[in-house]
Order: C-alpha cells, then sequence, then structure tokens
C-alpha cells in the first residue's frame, strides 16, 4: 500500500529521488554532536513561530492592555503559563545557542574561504534573533518593556545624522505610545521572523554548495599542507545527514526541549507588575544578553563621549564580527595553529560574560 | 515569431532590459507607499497641551532645595487615540525663591530618577547617573542638566507643557 503512494508521486515528481537528495547530505563523521548546535538552532526557532502564533489567539499589543493580556495567558488561560513559558525559556535558550553555535563555527576557522557568505548570513541571524529577544520583551507591556522601550529608543537616537528621525519613525511620534506598541508588534511578530525564515534557507544552501567543513580533526588523514585552501573541502570520513547526523541532532533536541519545557512549567515566564511612567522608585533592567551592551553605557560621560557608548562602540564591535572573514584570511584551521585568534576569541568570550556579570548591578547604588 | 533569446543577442538583450525595468517600476510603486507610511510619523505634528500643575500660593510653600515630586497627566491625540501621559514634574524651590520645573527622566537615556535625601542627589538606577537638586550633573554618563517643563502662571496656578525647554532635538519625554 505505502509503496503503491509512493510509486503514485515518483511517477509524477520524482519524490524519493528528491527526498534521498535532501538527507544524502555528507556530513564530517568524527565530530558530529559539535554539528548539532545549528539544527538545534532552527529547532528552537521552529518551537518559537508555532508557539508564538498560539499566543496571539489571546494577545493584545495595546499599551495599557498588553501586560494584563499576557498575565490572561499566563493565569487564566488553560496551560497557558506553559505555552508562554516555552516561548520565553525557548528564546534565551536560543539567543544562549547562537553563541555556542558561533563560538564552534569560530574555534574551528569554518568561515574561511570558501565559507564567508555562511558567516555573513549567520550575522544577519545573529542580529535579527537577538531583535527578536529584545522587542519580545518590550511586548510584555510591564514596567521593564516600558522602560525599554525609552531607553533603547533613546539609544537609537543617537545614531549620527538620522538618530532623531529614527526614535521618531520608531515610536511612532515623539513619545512612546500606542503607536510604539503595535510598531514593535509588527516587527516582533511578522517582519523579523519573515527575516528569519527567508536566510535560514540561504544558510543552508550555502552550507550545501561548499560542503560542511566541520573541525580540523576531520582533515587528520588529508596529506595537502595546511595553507592548501584545498585542503579544507574534503574531509577523511562523511555520513549521510540522514540518519547518522539527524540522529544526534534529534538528541540533542530532545534535550534541550525537555530543559526549556521543565523551566516553562516550574519556573514559567514572569509577567511582572503593569507599566507606571510615575514611578519613583523603579529600577529598570534589561535581558540578561543585553547586560554587556547596558554595562557599556554606564561609562564614557558627558554629551561629547555619548556617542562612544551608544554609537561607536556597538556598531565597531558589531562590523568587525560582521566582516570577520574578510579580516582574518589565513588558511589555517586548527585553533592551536592560529593563537591569535584562538587566544582573542576566549578573550572576547571572557568580556562577554564579565560584563554581564557585573552589567546587571547599578553604578551607583538606588538607594542609600 | 519573435526570435529566441538564443537566436539572438539584441533581443536577449532587450528582454533582460523589459524585466529589468517592469521590476523596477514595481518595485518603486511598491516602496513609495510603504516609505511614506513608515515615515508618516516624522510628517506629524505633535499635540502640544497645557495642563494645569498646581496653585502657585501651594507651591511657594515647599522647602528650598527640597525636590516635590506632582504627577501630572497629559491629555493628548496620538495616532487613533487621545490617550493620558502620566509625567512626573520635579518642583525645586531655589534660594532666591524661584521656582524650577524639572522632568524626573535622566537625561542620558530616560529611565526614572530616584531623590536619594542622604546625599541630597537624583540618581539614575540604569546607569549610575547623578544630578544636584538644581538639576546638574554631578556624576555618571549624563550629558546635560535635567530637563525643565516649559511651564507658564496664569491666574494663580502653574501650567505645564508637555514640552521641555531648551531641547531643540526634542529628546527626552
Ligand atoms: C537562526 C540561526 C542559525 C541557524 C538555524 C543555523 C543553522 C546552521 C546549520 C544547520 C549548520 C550546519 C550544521 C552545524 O555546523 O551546526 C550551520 C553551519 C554554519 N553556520 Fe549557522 N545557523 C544559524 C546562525 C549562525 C550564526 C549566527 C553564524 C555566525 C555568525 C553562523 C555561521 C555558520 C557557519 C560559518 C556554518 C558552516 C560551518 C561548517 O561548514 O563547518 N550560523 N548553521
Ligand atoms: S539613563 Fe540615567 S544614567 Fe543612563
Amino acid at each position: 500500500m505505502f509503496k503503491k503512494i509512493q510509486d503514485w508521486f515518483d511517477e509524477r515528481i520524482g519524490l524519493t529521488e528528491l527526498i534521498n537528495e535532501f538527507n544524502g547530505e555528507r556530513i564530517p563523521r568524527r565530530g558530529g554532536w559539535a554539528y548539532t548546535f545549528g539544527s538545534l538552532l532552527a529547532f528552537l526557532f521552529t518551537i518559537q513561530v508555532v508557539t508564538g502564533i498560539f499566543l496571539l489567539f489571546y494577545y493584545v499589543p495595546y499599551f495599557p492592555i498588553a501586560r494584563n493580556a499576557t498575565y490572561f495567558i499566563k493565569h487564566h488561560v488553560m496551560l497557558g503559563n506553559v505555552l508562554l513559558g516555552i516561548h520565553l525559556w525557548g528564546a534565551f535558550t536560543m539567543i544562549f545557542f547562537l553563541l555556542v553555535h558561533m563560538s564552534r563555527v569560530y574555534f574551528s576557522g569554518a568561515y574561511k574561504k570558501p565559507r564567508e557568505l555562511q558567516w555573513v548570513v549567520g550575522m544577519v541571524l545573529f542580529s535579527v534573533v537577538v531583535i527578536l529577544g529584545l522587542t519580545g520583551y518590550m511586548l510584555i507591556g510591564n514596567e521593564n518593556s516600558w522602560w525599554t522601550i525609552n531607553v533603547l529608543t533613546n539609544v537609537a537616537s543617537h545614531t549620527p545624522v538620522i538618530g532623531g528621525f529614527l526614535r521618531i519613525i520608531i515610536r511612532g511620534g515623539t513619545e512612546t505610545s500606542v503607536i510604539t506598541m503595535q510598531h514593535i508588534f509588527a516587527v516582533h511578530v511578522w517582519l523579523l521572523p519573515a527575516v528569519v525564515m527567508l536566510f535560514i534557507p540561504i544558510h543552508l544552501f550555502m552550507i550545501r554548495k561548499t560542503g560542511h567543513q566541520g573541525m580540523a580533526l576531520e582533515y587528520k588523514n588529508n596529506k595537502l599542507p595546511d595553507d592548501d585552501p584545498n585542503k579544507w573541502i574534503r574531509p577523511d570520513g562523511t555520513v549521510p545527514f540522514f540518519p547518522d547526523q539527524f540522529y544526534k541532532d534529534m538528541i540533542v533536541a530532545l534535550g534541550v526541549f525537555a530543559v526549556i519545557y521543565i523551566l516553562a512549567v516550574v519556573v514559567g515566564a514572569p509577567v511582572g507588575p503593569m507599566y507606571r511612567p510615575l514611578a519613583l522608585n523603579f529600577a529598570p533592567e534589561a535581558d540578561w544578553y543585553f547586560l554587556a551592551n547596558e554595562e557599556l553605557l554606564k561609562y564614557f560621560p558627558g554629551h561629547g563621549l555619548i556617542i562612544f557608548s551608544t554609537f561607536l562602540v556597538p556598531t565597531i564591535g558589531f562590523m568587525i564580527l560582521f566582516a570577520l572573514p574578510f579580516i582574518d584570511r589565513g588558511h589555517e584551521r586548527s585553533p592551536f595553529k592560529r593563537p591569535a585568534a584562538t587566544v582573542l576569541g576566549i578573550l572576547f568570550l571572557l568580556l562577554l560574560v564579565y560584563l554581564t556579570l557585573i552589567g546587571g548591578e547599578p553604578k551607583a547604588p538606588a538607594t542609600v | 515569431m519573435a526570435k529566441s533569446s538564443e537566436e539572438s543577442p539584441a533581443r536577449r538583450t532587450f528582454m533582460m532590459v523589459v524585466i529589468g525595468l517592469i521590476s523596477t517600476v514595481i518595485g518603486i510603486a511598491l516602496a513609495v507607499p510603504i516609505l511614506g507610511e513608515v515615515l508618516s510619523p516624522l510628517f506629524k505634528k505633535r499635540d502640544i497641551v497645557w495642563t494645569k500643575l498646581s496653585a502657585v500660593s501651594d507651591l511657594e510653600k515647599i522647602s528650598p532645595l527640597t525636590p516635590k515630586f506632582i504627577p501630572v497627566y497629559f491629555k493628548v491625540k496620538e495616532g487613533w487615540s487621545i490617550n493620558t501621559l502620566p509625567r512626573q514634574v520635579i518642583v525645586v524651590k531655589d534660594i532666591t525663591g524661584d521656582l524650577h520645573f524639572f522632568s524626573n527622566q535622566c537625561t542620558h537615556l530616560g529611565c526614572p530618577l530616584h531623590w536619594i535625601p542622604a546625599r541630597q542627589k537624583f540618581m539614575c538606577p540604569c546607569h549610575g547617573g547623578m544630578f544636584n537638586v538644581l538639576g546638574e550633573v554631578v556624576g555618571g554618563p549624563p550629558p546635560r542638566p535635567l530637563y525643565e517643563w516649559i511651564h507658564k502662571i496664569d491666574k494663580g496656578s502653574v501650567f505645564i507643557q508637555n514640552k521641555f525647554l531648551d531641547n531643540p532635538k526634542e529628546r527626552g519625554i
């Protein structure tokens, strides 16, 4: 019976061939577990889309109501707390594994010729996912959302030349208002997810085209010298994506999903109190992945320097990361044979962790 | 019958130009209204209103150099609706008896200031900005002194406008 259905499709559109073509991608065989993070990100993004769509059954993006709608989902919609919890912890997990995936790619030099474009497309995905996180934080409509909207649109207003216009465009006016929320909503549920849905297939298509590089240990038996770009095209051994790699991907997906689920059920998503523009004793907090940036904002005092913390340092840092494959052009892949890149990478990660840890602390005590 | 692109290179060029032109025309035709929609806030006049704060006689009673937080509720048109914008006005009487009407938003990036009586300072909980009671920066990253609300005195009452003095770039608020 099944065979007959398969034949029916094969005669018309060659379905089996298509599926085999897709599933047969050759994956380097030694480091399989390290290559699961990309698929994990695609999996997590799917979870975000599915949970997000159903949160929309109850959510209202209107400023005074948004927070209460979120509260309603959490406390009055059956199992709404789990759905909301998965969406929140899924987002956190996704941002965390973006960093893991980027680190894996960075330390194995997989962004080098001919794979520069994978990295560039990856950076687009990275920026978009982080903005998705920030806009999601704003949509809750609680006190932190309110101050985050104000602070971040004010940060945007320090962009040279267009800054002031940018803030008015984002806010839909001079003040944060109902229109601001509507804009953030449209960006969070439509514009940016559409960009991600477009760019993940581009990312994967490019990886199919160049072949998957993996890590230096896949090329141990290759006799070519390390600085020969051709060396990094043919790994010693490969396995098909399905089922060998997919099997590992699924195990990792299950493990991570279980953690998200447990956090969603046990910790859940904090909704927090209603926004109060009149607050006299409220200390706004950014989401954890923004704390490193938040820390930066504490330095560079005064009128002339503010542009360093709000624009120059983040933009230049981001541009360096974006253009990494065009800056680091050596052909070495092993992290041990390119010590400068490896040490810089480790230092950068440590700096990120350090800034994040101290970023949460207000520099001056709020009450004395 | 027209020649195919494979038969005539000139025909190929012609078809490619037509394809490019059509895409450009459709693209521009779509981009114009989309840009208009997105940029529209830049061309809207901001709704400016006067709101009564308090009687002058009451404000003159406050002790000098002690900030008094008084909320105002501006009713302004925003987009399709009339909304209430609750904002804090910090009234400070200086030693000469003049009244100042500060905003409680930090001039760095807009967080809500806390008044710390023990230190006689406004502290910002976000990045550690500090202002003295007269609104001058005494520490941290803020680039300028506190914003002052535009105000007027009419028939013995103070009225506040939802706009800051000396704020050409319309920051804050
Ligand atoms: C939503 C986000 C992303 C998804 C779904 C995704 C997906 C994937 C997948 C499935 C792979 C192949 C398997 C693997 O090595 O893990 C991969 C490889 C790769 N990714 Fe991503 N990725 C994302 C973000 C990024 C980011 C942020 C970067 C870097 C800035 C990046 C750069 C790369 C590179 C250079 C490769 C090739 C690795 C190699 O050939 O060994 N990706 N990605
Ligand atoms: S917002 Fe007050 S110091 Fe940054």
